[in-house]
């Protein structure tokens, strides 16, 4: 044991040597991501493909960062002393905070065109949400989105599962409300998400306020504003009646809320789909002691919606450093890459943003992808604003009030009345 | 003569530059762009417009400005005197032991202290961990079986994070009690015994008012650490309601960092500058008037 | 408290005592029975959050989860110590910290001891204003400066190496404060007969002055290396790329370890405090003594 470990060091030793000594014959990539669970696996695997794809020309040294405001706070004060990396993932959603903050750098058409990407290859929205003010700032890899995985053998035995696999009878707020009440038996809950997860939260709070055509923000920045604060109170108020009813546990950490599903306590799970390489690799090696599925989160009011976000590349606004045409083209070059490779991305649960990609057989044929491919027409998108998107007021507001909310620490009324007025107060 | 003294400068200087200059060049030039930051809309990187009192004015305004102070004088109260009072207690007890023994519970107390504050993070969140923490085991029999997110549930926050940090950093207080302890003569001690004074008589009549000095150090250095407290309640807080357990460095890193706003950052600085200062006067005065007696 | 250790309760019925004295022995021996137990069981449950995070670094996953006390692995594995040494770059981290805490230490002793000398042994115009400087500055709140530290690093390009990370841990008046309080007390006769000899201040500063204060420079030497090994804020700011981070700051913002990981977290968190730890265990008495000199001083 000893002497293997020793060797792999020595081994490490000399390969970090040599690759020390090689870098200047080859170009480096420096590349910031927040990929973490099945997608920093995804990701990682990407990485290595094409840094063996190019062994003779670049290297992609990627660093993963703690996700959300972490991240982010690194980017922006990175970039304003030309510290940055060379390119980074950047959720769309705050791309408007990200340029108004001048963290990010325009992505001339010129420089568009020379590396091959065509805005027509992606679907119009999702590359408008790429630009501010008419200039692109980011390139979109995927559109992300919440789902609903589902513990087959826990919701047979209920009764709860169609004959095509599917769960069944759960669209209206009372139908899932009765479903979860008969899966919460025996040590089993009905339903685990991140409790304790600011973001998890606003994702499902957005998706149901999204369902009742509640809007979070006006185009005259106006938070909550009249029945759009009645109709996030009712969110709020069915979101903290699961808890209310044991059948979901307050305060559960991220990374908590996936084991109590995957080991069996946890009949349903919301979460991202970035979570599904994690089940199909637990399932691939037997580790999951049961038959999983995840479809689009069941319709609790008028109509299907579901939250939505959209990871794509960007390059920071290094302050002071020139970086040269060659290098951006080839950041570029490297971004186009992975956009025309984002099928293996998609195994990461996504859609991707590519368009050939999404649209190609290869794709169609993806389990279980194609069970939720639905949601992209019924996507909820943050709303377009300075003070929205990830890691933004919106998104601390989230974790400030709906957090006390879910768990009931503070009554829905009172936690969307606190999280209007603070969100309100920060509209310049 | 002369020349002698002349030299004698010379050496000084020689001697004392290399601390000035850091002093100056780190400490009394930051200081002073600071001020001026604080009367100016400048982002963290880059110039802004003098806007005088207005980041003041924003500040005392900010809600979040008074739960940051409310906070770190919290966190001070949970941290000193508990820290001081158990490394006393801890340094009686591990005092009656001798050779190894002694060594070893020794080194139970002192070893936390030696690690990073994000192994004491890691270590303590799986303690307390929601689902799996083995301190959910003693949490459960005061709750009748329902687990508690420590560090999720507002109320129980700071005093667990306190709990931590006090299991962190106690072990130093307790070797420069040892350290004031065995400066006590044991003759003293031998003297009151065969008087028939009791043990707790003892330790009232003698050891306070001889350990009272080492009490006031540990209780300085305690007071001088906690009020710039940062790192545990980041760590801990992350991803989770920041706001309401937000500290004053952690005010400054949000504004001047993760909002970008320079001048607010500078200006909650200074005014982190002022409450050390009156806290240290407050401790000076006190010291100064036990010195007296 | 040796005289009443040596005999047994059963031998104390025999001894010839009177008959209070015999009693109160007695309920001393007790209590201090019971003070020594309490210090122990204490000791031990300060203890075991370290023993725990070792034992569940040493178990599978999916061990770890599993409901039911565990005080040991069913199965020991070092899969999660080598995924955090050859997954992570914790070695490099350590090189860092070891840079940069290395760095701080010698500089601030250097620093500290020459102003110390200056001040307690020589004369020189300004010398008052300075002592009064360094004393106001006892409680300097270098947190405070992390705004402005971050504007002057970044103005020379600092950011991101070891340089900028150690330049603000070396605003250290302490450690002269301290100095010229142990220089102050050197008596004045060595001095004299050195100067007699024809030594002049560095040769009297690294030959005598120093020497006779070796204790107190290694208890601010473990101190001080301490607090920089354990620094957070500063690294946690002052470094962006993974190549600089120091220990503290890789382990929590890096990730590296995907789906069910905490005996991977509790892994490289140990591997993080391990060296040090072992440092001290090993010279325990050596850091023990050096600290407790650190209790003289006066506050």
């Amino acid at each position: 044991m000893i002497k293997s470990i020793l060797k792999k060091a020595l081994v490490t030793t000399a390969l970090l040597t040599v690759a020390t000594f090689s870098a200047q014959a080859k170009d480096t990539i420096v590349w910031w991501d927040f990929l973490g669970g099945g997608d920093g696996v995804r990701m990682k695997a990407m990485i290595d493909e094409f840094n063996k794809e190019h062994a003779d020309t670049v290297e992609i040294q990627a660093t993963t960062l703690d996700w959300g405001t972490p991240f982010y706070t690194k980017v922006q004060t990175s970039a304003a002393i030309g510290e940055g990396p060379d390119m980074m993932t950047y959720h769309l959603s705050r791309l408007p905070l990200g340029v108004s903050s001048g963290a990010l750098s325009e992505i001339t058409p010129e420089e568009l065109a020379a590396a091959g990407i065509k805005g027509t290859d992606y679907a119009a929205t999702n590359w408008k949400a790429a630009q501010v003010g008419g200039k692109q700032y980011a390139v979109p890899l995927d559109i992300h989105s919440i789902v609903l995985y589902y513990n087959k053998d826990l919701l047979k035995a209920a009764g709860l599962l169609g004959d095509d696999g599917k769960p069944k009878g759960l669209d209206g707020a009372a139908n899932w409300d009765a479903a979860l009440a008969k899966l919460t038996a025996n040590g089993v809950q009905g339903l685990s998400t991140a409790t304790a997860d600011g973001a998890t939260l606003w994702r499902i709070f957005y998706s149901l306020l999204n369902q009742q055509d509640g809007q979070f923000m006006t185009a005259d920045n106006k938070f909550l504003d009249g029945a759009n604060l009645d109709k996030a109170v009712k969110a709020t108020t069915e979101m903290a009646s699961w808890v209310k009813n044991g059948w979901l546990a307050p305060q559960t950490e991220y990374p908590a809320s996936i084991a109590l599903f995957t080991s069996g306590k946890a009949a349903f799970h919301i979460n991202g789909v970035w979570e599904v390489p994690t089940m199909v690799d637990l399932a691939k090696n037997k580790k999951l002691g049961f038959e999983w599925g995840a479809v689009q989160l069941p319709t609790f009011y008028d109509h299907p919606a579901t939250w939505a976000d959209s990871h794509s590349f960007a390059i920071p606004n290094n302050k002071g450093k020139e970086v040269p045409a060659a290098k951006r083209k080839l950041v570029l070059d490297t971004i186009a890459w992975f956009d025309k490779h984002s099928l293996e991305w998609a195994g990461g649960g996504h859609l991707p943003a590519f368009s050939p990609v999404r649209e190609g057989a290869d794709f169609k044929a993806l389990k279980p992808n194609s069970d939720y491919s639905t949601l992209a027409a019924t996507a909820a998108f943050d709303p377009v604003s300075v003070l929205a998107g990830v890691a933004s007021p919106v998104y601390d507001a989230a974790g400030n009030f709906l957090i006390p909310a879910v768990s009931g620490d503070l009554a829905p009324k009172d936690a969307m009345d606190q999280m209007r007025d603070d969100l309100q107060g920060q509209v310049q | 003569m002369l020349k002698s003294k002349r030299a004698e400068m010379l050496t000084a200087f020689v001697l004392i530059a290399p601390f000035v200059l850091v002093y100056a060049v780190l400490f009394v030039y930051p200081t002073a762009k600071m001020v001026q930051l604080s009367f100016t809309n400048a982002p963290l990187i880059g110039d802004g417009d003098f806007v005088g009192f207005d980041n003041y004015i924003r500040v005392f305004k900010d809600r979040l400005f008074s739960t940051a102070v409310w906070d770190t004088v919290y966190f001070v109260l949970l941290t000193v005197i508990p820290s001081t009072l158990l490394g006393l207690l801890i340094a009686l007890g591990v005092n009656r032991l001798k050779g190894f023994t002694q060594s070893l519970v020794l080194a139970a107390f002192f070893l936390p202290y030696i690690l990073p504050v994000s192994v004491v993070y890691r270590i303590w969140s799986w303690m307390f961990d929601k689902q799996f923490g083995i301190a959910q085991y003693v949490i459960s029999a005061f709750t009748g079986g329902t687990h508690v997110a420590v560090f999720r549930t507002i109320p129980l926050f700071m005093p667990s994070v306190a709990f931590i940090t006090v299991w962190w950093l106690v072990g130093f207080n307790v070797l420069l009690f040892i350290a004031g302890l065995r400066n006590i003569s044991t003759e003293i001690y031998e003297a009151a015994s065969l008087d028939g004074a009791s043990r707790f008589a003892q330790f009232r009549r003698i050891t306070w008012p001889l350990i009272w000095p080492v009490t006031v150090l540990v209780m300085t250095i305690q007071l001088i650490l906690q009020l710039k407290i940062f790192d545990q309640v980041y760590l801990f807080a992350n991803g989770g309601r920041t706001d309401a357990t937000i500290v004053l460095v952690q005010y400054i890193y949000k504004w001047a960092f993760q909002k970008n706003q320079g001048g607010m950052g500078a200006t909650v600085s200074l005014l982190l500058f002022a409450i050390i200062i009156i806290f240290s006067v407050l401790q000076y005065q006190l010291l100064r008037s036990r010195g007296e007696k | 408290m040796s005289a009443v250790s040596t005999p047994t309760g059963a031998d104390l019925d025999a001894l010839v005592l009177p008959q209070r004295r015999q009693r109160w022995l007695r309920t001393f021996d007790l209590a201090g029975l019971i003070v020594t137990l309490l210090t122990v069981f204490v000791a031990i449950l300060w203890a075991f959050p370290l023993y725990w995070g070792v034992v569940t670094s040493l178990k599978p996953e999916n061990e770890v989860v599993q409901s039911g006390l565990q005080l040991w692995p069913q199965h020991v594995t070092l899969d999660a110590y080598v995924h955090a040494l050859f997954e992570t770059k914790i070695g490099l981290w350590y090189i860092n910290s070891l840079v940069t805490s290395l760095s701080v230490t010698v500089l601030v002793l250097i620093m500290g001891a020459g102003a110390g000398y200056a001040i307690s042994q020589l004369r020189f115009p300004g010398r008052k204003v300075l002592w009064w400087m360094i004393l106001a500055s006892f409680m300097v709140p270098i947190q405070a400066l992390i705004v402005n530290h971050f504007i002057l690093l970044s103005q020379f390009h600092l950011i991101n190496t070891w340089v900028g990370v150690t330049l603000p841990q070396l605003i250290a008046p302490v450690t002269v404060i301290i100095y010229k309080q142990f220089f102050d007390s050197v008596p004045k006769d060595f001095r004299e007969a050195a100067v007699i000899d024809g030594a002049n201040d560095f040769q009297l500063l690294f030959r005598i002055y120093l020497p006779m204060n070796w204790g107190i420079t290694t208890a601010l030497a473990i101190i001080t290396f301490i607090a920089a090994w354990n620094n957070f804020l500063w690294p946690f700011l002052a470094v962006t790329s993974e190549q600089v981070m120091n220990v503290s700051v890789g382990i929590t913002q890096v990730f590296d370890a995907f789906g069910v990981k905490y005996a991977r977290d509790l892994a490289t968190a140990i591997l993080a405090g391990l060296p040090v730890a072992v440092l001290y265990l090993i010279f325990q008495r050596r850091v023990t003594q050096a600290i407790m000199l650190s209790a003289g001083i006066k506050g």
